[in-house]
């Protein structure tokens, strides 16, 4: 198991940019040479289309993709690979669950339960469903500290209720939602829940079996991964129940000009050439974090996040957005008089990478009364030097300011 | 501190934000747009009271930062008074110094030059084009309907 604090050389992004500050991980993580490397090897000597191709390069690749898809399963405790349904993201995923598994089932007066600190990928596409069925969108609501209020959802929960898409991590607040206890509860209605899982799959073990998840969706670029792939994992029993949203090659059993029979699952959901280059990268992605010490990297990931609040808070006038007791390595803030994007723009100046706005959480902050953050967030890449100099930079935009 | 960083944050921009000019909730006026963001979540409301063809007051109110603040804070200075003709004209100005750059003496007024260092920004142009923009196609519109 590889110590944390070694490897920022694994990440060649750091060597072209030795000063570079990265705190933008829950926009998007950095990739490690392993992965750079193994997408290039991919094109360079492995390069083939998979399932159809009767030549050697075809039949490896065919191989190595669907190995991939294995190599997930077990990454995430599914029951087998044919849980495992490549998506080009997260929000992809969360669009086929919406459309295939919950949109035909829903009738008018139904609900969906969400929370009110969900991305916009776990909001709209839920939105659109409840508009179209004329079904409604229930929200949990949120404390002022950023966490979930658990009373309001257990009252929530009633018959109407027939769906549960939930956030692990909020990309804005940083707060850890106690996923496995709200899946019991829901359960214990018979309402299946969706994990959204894109701000955690790099950072917490995630074992779908254990916490008994019926769907739950990740992107590979925020585990280290290449853009453009993620994941839908869900309940062989819900796959097999839903229709395809995407159709063409690949996809089929048998077409004729009257009529087609669908391929079983997963392939019934993959329509097309899908980004095979991607699944690749993703192996290695997923190999890259399954060597990271889980004690290792917990310890680190919190010291870079009580060390940034401890520093941050010194600063008069800054309030840190999101004090949940359960929080994972994001770090919101709003200084006194000083807009989330000035503070966003000096500190790009001092090389330090940020995101400034709404972090497509716009409903969740104008709940708090505010438009916009700055947000720092970590990845194992980071180190207690990266915190003391966005301190640093934030006490001068301060002083600045006035 | 960062030269480049200096040209952007001039005191004509920083005295905006801090005391901006006509930053006031005028919901009886004649007219108001929305100036907003979606990117970033800028977000304002300007007020117009219109006389014939003739803004006789210019108000705006909301939340953005320190660049789109103070441009809007500037647009509700030159706009004041000023009929939709000659409004019009003075934003295309303001937006043709940002794009480009290159008004002549006669055309540049003082307090538009700060803003043109945006441009050099990642993302930042459209902070001091953003309420400019709304208002030129509101100006466009009134100036069509009247014709």
């Amino acid at each position: 198991m590889t110590k944390v604090k070694f490897l920022k050389s694994e990440f060649p992004i750091f060597q072209h940019y030795p000063d570079l500050v990265y705190l933008d991980s829950a926009a998007t993580t950095q990739k490690p040479r392993v992965v750079i490397d193994g997408i290039q090897r991919f094109y360079e000597m492995e390069n083939a289309n998979i399932h159809r191709g009767l030549y050697d390069l075809a039949a490896k690749t065919t191989e190595r993709y669907e190995l991939v898809r294995c190599k997930i399963a077990d990454f995430i405790g599914a029951n087998s690979a044919k849980e495992i349904i490549y998506t080009s993201g997260t929000t992809a995923s969360i669009n086929l669950v919406a459309r295939s598994f919950v949109a035909p089932q829903l009738k008018a007066g139904d609900e969906v339960l969400i929370s009110a600190m969900e991305h916009h990928a776990n909001l709209i596409p839920w939105q659109m469903i409840c508009q179209q069925k004329d079904a409604k969108l229930s929200i949990i609501p949120f404390l002022e500290d950023g966490s979930l209020d658990l009373a309001a959802f257990q009252q929530m929960l009633d018959s109407k209720v027939k769906f549960l898409a939930i956030v692990h991590i909020s990309n804005t607040f940083g707060t850890v939602n106690p996923i496995a206890e709200m899946i019991r509860l829901a359960h214990e209605k018979d309402i299946p829940v969706l994990i959204d899982a894109a701000q955690s799959i790099a950072n917490y073990r995630l074992h779908v079996k254990n916490l008994d998840a019926d769907f739950l969706v990740f992107s590979g670029h925020k585990i280290y991964g290449p853009t453009g792939i993620g994941v839908l994992y869900g309940k062989e029993e819900y796959l097999q129940q839903m229709q395809p949203i995407n159709f063409g090659g690949d996809m089929i059993r048998n077409v004729t000009f009257e009529a087609t029979s669908f391929a079983d699952v997963p392939q019934k959901f993959e329509a097309g050439t899908t980004n095979i280059a991607g699944v690749i990268g993703l192996g290695y992605a997923v190999d890259f974090v399954k060597t990271l010490d889980q004690v290792v990297l917990q310890n680190h990931l919190n010291s870079l996040l009580q060390n940034t609040t401890s520093a941050l808070k010194k600063i008069e006038g800054l309030q840190i957005v999101g004090t949940a007791k359960q929080k994972s390595a994001i770090c919101s803030f709003v200084l006194d008089n000083v807009h989330p994007h000035d503070v966003a723009t000096f500190l790009a100046t001092e090389n330090i990478a940020v995101r400034a706005g709404n972090h497509c959480t716009q409903p969740a902050l104008e709940t708090l009364g505010t438009g916009a953050t700055t947000r720092a967030s970590f990845g194992i890449y980071n180190t207690l030097e990266d915190v003391e100099k966005l301190a640093t930079a934030v006490q001068q935009i301060k002083d600045f300011f006035g | 501190m960062d030269k480049r960083l200096k040209s952007l944050y001039q005191s004509v921009i920083l005295e905006h934000n801090k005391s901006p000019l006509n930053f006031e909730k005028k919901e009886a006026a004649s007219y108001q747009l929305k100036a907003y963001n979606s990117m970033c979540g800028d977000k304002y409301q300007l007020y117009f009271d219109v006389v014939e063809d003739r803004i006789t007051n210019v108000y705006f109110h909301g939340y953005g930062c320190a660049i789109s603040k103070a441009a809007t804070s500037i647009l509700t200075k030159h706009l004041d008074q000023k009929t939709f003709e000659e409004a019009q004209q003075i934003c295309h100005l303001y937006l043709k110094h940002l794009q480009t750059d290159v008004l002549s003496e006669e055309e540049m007024i003082e307090e538009f030059e700060a803003f043109s260092a945006a441009q050099h920004f990642p993302g930042r142009a459209q902070c001091a084009s953003l309420s400019w923009v709304e208002t030129l196609g509101f100006l466009e519109e009134r100036l069509k309907s009247e014709s």
